[in-house]
């Protein structure tokens, strides 16, 4: 059976709208997390600006938690937590709040990877001039670390995209829903040629621009 | 100025505590350049950070101008950190930065306006001379212009303490010196106490009035810089002396030591000060009945005052070579050198 591309194509329009809003919601708060988690990391942890042992027990326990449930389950688990935080188990912003539990942990161990790239002696400087703990924070960790917080924000975006494409199974939609729905469950190749490229577009599209940007920002 | 008063710090890493610096007693004068030499692990730079509290004395206090600065709350650190400045070998700038951010860093922090600001970075990058380079960024300068925004930033807060933590270390000789002359021309034109620590000799001779010697955390020597180079006590010092002025015999020479006959007696002679420029050895040879022979030795200077250390042989009648020593004590410092003796 020959399918009728054009037929297709608002639906592809459509599902990739719904990856796109999918993607930036999720990598907005996804981040409005991480970033606190990450910076929280650093400075609590043995020898940090403001150690404290306990606190970064935790934090780490919490987010390898998170960090080792595979993307599909967490999906499934948390969708009593889905649903009373967006008033639904279904649709595309349900989709959102798996994706950031997803993603949020896993941008946190981003940043705390970028921030500890940060000479430990341009930190002590900053001591040594007075800075105030939440200086060194503002006005030395991250802007320094700025270029590597890009990049790695970046990975979490093409991240995002991949596990966006699971957001299927909560009627999430998108194009990885388009794929597995047309082009496996319905041998359409052509649909699933087509979106499966889009979606090779777009990780270009995010990976190019998260390298300029990284680029441009080395300094500030 | 700067007091360390019998401060020890122990560090307790991953089992056995470690005792970094080990009762360290100094006094660093307002407006001098002190040095403190030592080898890699000696705990210099443990004992320059315990100088503004980079870390905590585990004995002992550190007194600023008389202040113990473990007693301070955190703000009233924070400003005391703003009259101390530091710089560092490896020069930790701001590297996102330009050289006028990494300058107006110390001061923007302190809440100081932005006109003052811009004013105190221009005035201050004048003086290290790197006026043209404000927009430039650190990885755009030589080493030796990383050092000088690093001072730079050190004196922007104004601070009346320089703390120099092996800060010409990773540069060449040529860069080396025309960063101890702006180290002493800070010194000079601001009156600023300066504490360095360095592993190299030629460092403390070139610019420093006071050294002090560090081995495992104890401070085994310290002295003026005249003291301590014409006359080192401890073997490790002895040793970081050798490395800028060569004292010792030659083997060759030491053989004819040996063979001396009984009419030859060599001595090590060490001029200071103004004796150096005169010419005592040949009064010497003038006035008695001795031959003299200057067999090795060298004049170098310290602190812009000569000094010289020479091997000389004389040669002559025993008891008129004791008139002559004992004419030459006056001036001079004199001992007889055997061959085991060095
Ligand atoms: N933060 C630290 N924790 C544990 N040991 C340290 C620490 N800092 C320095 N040390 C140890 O203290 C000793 C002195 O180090 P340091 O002061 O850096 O010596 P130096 O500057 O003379 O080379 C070394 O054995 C070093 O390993
Ligand atoms: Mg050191």
């Amino acid at each position: 059976m020959q399918v009728d591309l054009l037929t297709f194509w608002p639906k592809i329009l459509e599902a990739t709208n719904e990856t796109l809003v999918m993607v930036g919601i999720s990598l907005l708060f996804a981040t409005l997390i991480g970033l606190p988690l990450g910076v929280a990391l650093v400075v609590t942890r043995p020898n940090g600006l403001l150690q404290n042992g306990a606190l970064f027990k935790v934090l780490n326990a919490i987010v390898n938690f998170f960090r080792s449930i595979p993307f599909i389950i967490l999906l499934v688990a948390i969708l009593p937590i889905t649903r009373f935080l967006v008033g639904t188990s279904i649709g595309t912003a349900a989709a959102v709040v798996p994706l950031v539990f997803f993603s949020g942990p896993y941008i946190a161990r981003l940043v705390e990877s970028s921030l500890l790239e940060v000479k430990p002696g341009v930190v002590e400087a900053a001591e040594s001039m007075g800075a105030t703990p939440w200086q060194i924070v503002f006005r030395v960790l991250i802007p320094e670390a700025l270029s590597s917080l890009v990049l790695n924000i970046t990975i979490a975006t093409i991240g995002l995209v991949g596990a966006s494409a699971m957001a299927g199974f909560v009627g999430g939609g998108g194009l990885g829903d388009l794929a597995i729905a047309y082009g496996y469950q319905r041998f359409e190749t052509e649909v699933m040629i087509i979106t499966v490229l889009l979606l090779v577009v777009l990780v270009q599209l995010v990976q190019t621009t998260g390298n300029l940007l990284s680029r441009k920002i080395r300094r500030h | 100025m700067i007091h360390f008063d019998h401060v020890t710090k122990v560090f307790k890493s991953n089992g056995a505590p470690l005792k970094a610096v080990d009762d360290v007693e100094l006094k660093v004068e307002k407006g001098e350049i002190f040095g403190v030499i030592g080898f890699s692990g000696a705990g210099k730079s443990t004992l320059i950070r315990l100088a503004n509290l980079l870390e905590r004395p585990t004995e002992g206090r550190v007194l600023l101008n008389g202040q113990n600065i473990a007693d301070l709350s955190q703000p009233e650190l924070r400003k005391v950190r703003g009259k101390v400045g530091m710089i560092f070998q490896h020069f930790n700038l701001l590297e996102a930065k330009s050289v006028y951010h990494n300058v107006a860093f110390p001061l923007s922090i302190a809440g100081i306006p932005k006109k003052e600001i811009q004013k105190r970075v221009k005035e201050i990058l004048e003086f290290v001379g790197l006026a043209d380079k404000a927009k430039q960024y650190p990885d755009q300068l030589s080493g030796g212009q990383k050092q000088r925004v690093g001072i730079a930033r050190a004196l922007a807060t104004s601070p009346e303490i320089l703390l120099c933590d092996e800060a010409t270390s990773a540069l060449d000789p040529e860069t080396t010196k025309s960063i101890l002359d702006l180290l002493r021309r800070i010194r000079d034109e601001y009156n600023i106490t300066i504490l360095m620590i360095t592993h190299e000799m030629h460092v403390i001779r070139e610019i420093c009035d006071r050294v002090a010697v560090m081995e495992s955390g104890r401070v085994i020597e310290q002295g003026s810089i005249f003291e301590v180079f014409s006359n080192p006590d401890h073997q490790t010092t002895k040793n970081f002396v050798r490395t800028v002025m060569q004292d010792e015999i030659p083997e060759s020479i030491l053989r004819m030591i040996d063979k001396h006959d009984g009419r030859s007696h060599i001595y090590r002679v060490t001029f200071i000060r103004e004796t150096a420029g005169e010419p005592i050895l040949s009064r010497i040879a003038k006035g008695f009945d001795v031959e003299v022979n200057v067999l090795y030795g060298q004049i170098t200077e310290l602190q812009g005052v000569p000094f010289g250390n020479l091997i000389v042989e004389f040669r002559g009648d025993g008891a008129e070579i004791l008139k002559a020593i004992h004419y030459l004590q006056t001036n001079v410092k004199i001992k007889e050198v055997t061959s085991h003796a060095g």
